[in-house]
């Protein structure tokens, strides 16, 4: 399915922009960065102090003595002119094109192998949103600090980050998380671009390792819809970050006493419904579901997830 | 000695000698930099709940370290080119972090983590049937610390080849309060919480010029001995009546698991620009973790056998089990740039997992199936330098089973499929350096889904933006929503979602204060239709959670006296949310820093947390938290 939907999707794009021609090539030459020094040297200070000075002795990419051209491209015209219209600036290039130029070096990396899928490259945020490429120091180029890093995603995520202000949340306010723990910047394959553990399991289990299982009897919905079926990792305002004020609604949603349509041809929504439970609600006892069915991550002895 | 401390801490800015004003001369890069954060917390009550204080907060009083950060930088390069340290909140806090990276370019990179924090959470009203009577007891608490440790190490004998290692520790151990559940009653008891996990893996990345591979070998070892002992004591349980005249209670108990888990796994991973408008880029994983059990349980009381209808005094059990779980996942995504405005992204992933498992009982086995696909392709046109349109299209398909055996009465069989069709949209604006907007959206229609409460017919959008309306201000906007709806009969859900973010940061120049605040407006509402369990009557569960959320922080530089200029800053956050649970938390705060040597800083904080809710008011709290301390940098 996916080869003619490739193949549609290349000719309407050749139809719409067949007329685009190529923007024509500067015949500018390489310089070395030694001429970048005599105008731009606390730029050219910068990089040195940087993980960027390893590209001044870079002969694998072919960019030894030229650190500041293998982002900017060949610079004798601009150190001619001393016109900045002379010159590729990536920061003013579309995130796209910004891209292509620290991916020059750094595609192929393991870094980038969920690149393909992230939805900060298909929405378009570039490698410099968040990494300072003329950052002086040597860990300058992003925020190492769990709390520089929240800050630096919060101000595109501000709404996420609102969430942790909530009662009951992960520890990202107090600096003991970081948002990386949880989620990938460059990608993943996983929704939301959360981070995996070990076998591409999610990365909840990293820490959350007494509920990783393999179980003897599982609950079903933690291995098909994994743990925010019934948690917001983000915060809520319901105790163990519950999506519901309380337990039993939270369970209730999904067992509900209603017969299976799972084995009805017009399956819609089945899983769970089954097995039913006659359980008087009226009564305090089983208004908290987990007082009983206490291992509802999966149980290693019990397929009531009672013990 | 604390006092003498605080007055120490307090009278530092006073006693502290005027700095050295002349400029000092250049010295070579010092070997080490960085600071050292000292201090004493105070901690009034807290008044109200304390389990929930340490639920929600819990952090204590007493001398800190409160943040360490150091690097080392070795001018000669011999062992190490730098190495940076950084510690935080250690001192008995809930949180206490480090950190340790140690690198000599192109030949090793070495990083260490360390976390230890702790878990308590003994709400109240969560898991407490005894509410009615007056107690406060949830049986469903703990009291657990979880320590995680890292370390990994990358190698660069060459440009080209890459290993690496890393070994992994998360360990959890402590008490709490569980339940001892038989037939006809529960009885709440101590629980012995004691569970690790190791984590190894290696492997090797090759790094080409137009190709990535890594291949890795990893593995976990796990185990787990919780117990639950009570000795001697009478237990009625939760049962409030006799059950055909007869008191069913608990005089002791041994329960104990001993689980162990091992698990390996294979990895390869790779990158590719095979030429130069395409990048490939896949993962293939195969796992099989796999868990042995061994459970006893010892209890003698007064018991009911509720099939049989028997009551019995003592009951023991043992039991062993076995599970399984094969998994094999792969993802590739393509990238085709055809044309110079035009990209193509093309992925497709697969993650297969069935878990297969047996207990010692007969017949007792259960069976769990799961196969999810997704594949996407997406379309961007750069229409122009400052404007690109995104397109395009997912299907997720997939199926799910799960067995267990015996049926006894019960349905030991579900089983579901799943099938998503979603369109997807979006755009990226930047008409200058001070603008920039960005949209997303799907829309989606399955025909099957595998909970009445999945996504199922939603849409999904989110946009945002920011301005910089001024040199000295940024204005930034965030919106996003989702709305689902699942139709079927019996479910009839509907779910919206809903937040809205503003936020801004201005550092007037003439005044040289900073601001920086957002506010979020955060709605959500859940109708779904339901059988009340005890009479099979139809309802709708309504769930609502409308709140406001803001925090702010506003950093004042106080006029310089004698040279120095101390900073005062003051804000915080606050969560007011009404709805299903409404509840208030307040967290203002307010700071002053004062430098009262050239290299020492006084710092202190006043922080006031204060939660409350409607419908629990037994669990509101409220504390005054003063931290001071001094910094010292070099």
């Amino acid at each position: 399915m996916s080869v003619p939907l490739l193949l549609v999707a290349f000719f309407v794009a050749r139809l719409a922009l067949g007329q685009d021609a190529p923007a024509p090539i500067a015949p500018a030459t390489y310089v070395g960065s030694e001429v970048c020094q005599t105008c731009h040297e606390d730029l050219f200070n910068a990089i040195l102090q940087s993980p960027h000075q390893a590209v001044n002795s870079d002969k694998k990419h072919g960019w030894d003595g030229k650190t500041c051209e293998s982002c900017h491209g060949p610079g004798s015209k601009h150190a001619e002119s001393a016109s900045a219209a002379e010159i590729k600036n990536p920061a003013k290039l579309a995130p796209a094109a910004a891209d292509r130029t620290c991916l020059q070096c750094h595609l192929n990396q393991p870094t980038h192998s969920g690149r393909i899928q992230s939805s900060h490259a298909k929405n378009q945020v570039s490698c410099t949103a968040c990494h300072q490429i003329h950052a002086k120091g040597p860990l300058g180029l992003v925020s190492r600090k769990p709390a520089a890093i929240n800050e630096q995603c919060a101000s595109c995520h501000a709404s996420a980050w609102a969430q942790f202000q909530r009662p009951y949340k992960h520890r990202l306010p107090e600096g003991a998380m970081s948002c990386v723990d949880c989620h990938n910047p460059h990608g993943s394959f996983r929704p939301s671009m959360t981070q995996t553990f070990a076998a591409n399991e999610p990365g909840c289990f990293r820490c959350h390792t007494d509920k990783r299982g393999p179980f003897t009897f599982e609950h079903a919905a933690v291995r098909f819809e994994s743990c925010n079926r019934c948690h917001e990792p983000h915060g809520s305002s319901n105790p163990r970050m519950l999506v519901r004020q309380e337990v039993r609604f939270v369970c209730l949603e999904c067992h509900t006493n209603l017969p299976s349509q799972s084995t009805s041809t017009a399956a819609r929504a089945a899983l769970g419904v089954v097995p039913p439970a006659f359980h008087d609600l009226r009564s305090p006892r089983y208004r908290n579901c987990t007082t009983c069915h206490q291992k509802i991550h999966g149980s290693h002895v019990d397929r009531n997830l009672l013990r | 000695m604390k006092l003498t401390l605080l007055s120490v801490l307090f009278l530092s800015p006073l006693l502290a000698e005027e700095p050295a004003t002349e400029k000092p001369a250049a010295a070579p890069e010092s070997m080490i930099t960085g600071s050292v954060d000292v201090g004493y917390r105070w901690v009034s009550g807290p008044a109200g709940s304390l389990n929930t204080y340490r639920s929600i907060v819990n952090l204590g009083s007493g001398l800190k370290l409160l943040g360490a950060e150091f690097t080392i930088v070795d001018t000669k390069k011999r062992l190490f080119d730098r190495i940076e340290t950084r510690a935080y909140s250690w001192g008995d806090d809930p949180y206490t972090t480090m950190h340790v990276n140690a690198r000599k370019q192109r030949i090793y990179d070495f990083n260490a983590d360390y976390r230890n924090i702790a878990y308590f959470n003994a709400m109240p009203s969560f898991a407490n049937p005894l509410l009615s009577r007056g107690s406060l007891l949830n049986q469903r608490s703990f009291d657990t610390q979880r320590r995680f440790s890292s370390f990994d190490l990358d190698i660069f004998p060459s440009r080209t080849i890459v290993p690496y290692f890393s070994y992994g520790r998360s360990s959890g151990f402590g008490g709490g309060v569980t339940t001892f559940v038989t037939d006809g009653n529960e009885y709440p008891v101590p629980n012995r919480i004691r569970d690790s996990m190791e984590d190894f893996r290696g492997g090797v990345r090759f790094e080409f010029r137009r190709i990535h591979f890594s291949l890795e070998q990893g593995g976990t070892r796990f185990k787990d001995d919780q117990q639950l002992y009570s000795s001697g004591i009478t237990n009625a349980g939760n049962r409030e009546t006799p059950f055909l005249g007869q008191t069913l209670l608990l005089t002791n108990l041994l329960q104990s698991y001993g689980i162990r888990g091992t698990s390996i796994y294979s990895k390869a991973a790779i990158t590719a620009n095979p030429v130069s408008w395409m990048d490939v880029s896949g993962q293939l994983l195969y796992s099989q973790p796999r868990t042995d059990v061994n459970y006893q349980q010892s209890n003698t009381g007064n018991f009911v056998d509720l099939r049989n209808l028997l009551f019995y005094t003592s009951q023991q059990y043992l039991l062993s089990a076995t599970a399984k779980l094969p998994r094999t996942s792969g993802n590739i995504g393509v990238e085709i740039r055809p044309f110079r405005r035009v990209r193509i992204l093309e992925s497709w992933l697969t993650d297969r997992l069935h878990t297969a498992s047996s207990t010692a009982l007969p017949a007792q086995s259960a069976r769990l199936v799961t196969n999810y696909s997704q594949q996407e392709i997406d379309v961007l046109v750069d229409m122009t330098a400052k404007l690109t349109l995104r397109g395009g299209y997912r299907y997720v398909w997939g199926d799910a089973s799960s067995i267990v055996l015996p049926v006894a009465g019960l349905n030991g069989f579900d089983s579901g499929k799943l099938q998503r069709h979603v369109g997807i949209a979006g755009f990226s604006f930047r008409p200058g350096s001070k603008l920039s907007v960005s949209g997303e959206f799907e829309g989606a229609s399955s025909g099957r889904s595998y909970f009445r409460t999945s996504l199922h017919d939603y849409r999904r959008m989110h946009a945002r933006g920011q301005y910089q309306v001024l040199s000295t201000l940024l204005l930034a906007a965030d919106f996003s929503l989702l709305a689902n709806q699942n139709p079927a009969a019996g479910a009839q859900y509907d779910y919206l979602a809903r937040q809205n973010s503003l936020s801004l940061h201005w550092t007037p120049k003439a005044v040289k204060f900073t601001i920086d605040g957002d506010y979020t407006r955060s709605t959500m509402r859940s109708d779904i239709f339901y059988l009340v369990p005890q009479t099979l009557t139809p309802e709708r569960s309504f769930y609502r959670d409308n709140a406001h959320l803001a925090t702010a922080l506003l950093n004042i530089p106080l006029p310089p006296y004698r040279g120095m200029t101390a900073k005062l800053s003051a804000g915080g956050s606050f969560v007011v949310s009404s709805g299903s649970r409404p509840a208030n938390y307040f967290q203002p705060l307010m700071g002053l820093s004062v430098p009262v040597a050239k290299q020492v800083m006084w710092v202190s904080q006043w922080r006031y947390y204060g939660y409350s809710e409607s419908f629990y008011a037994y669990e509101g709290f409220r504390t005054h938290m003063l931290t001071t301390g001094l910094k010292f940098s070099r």
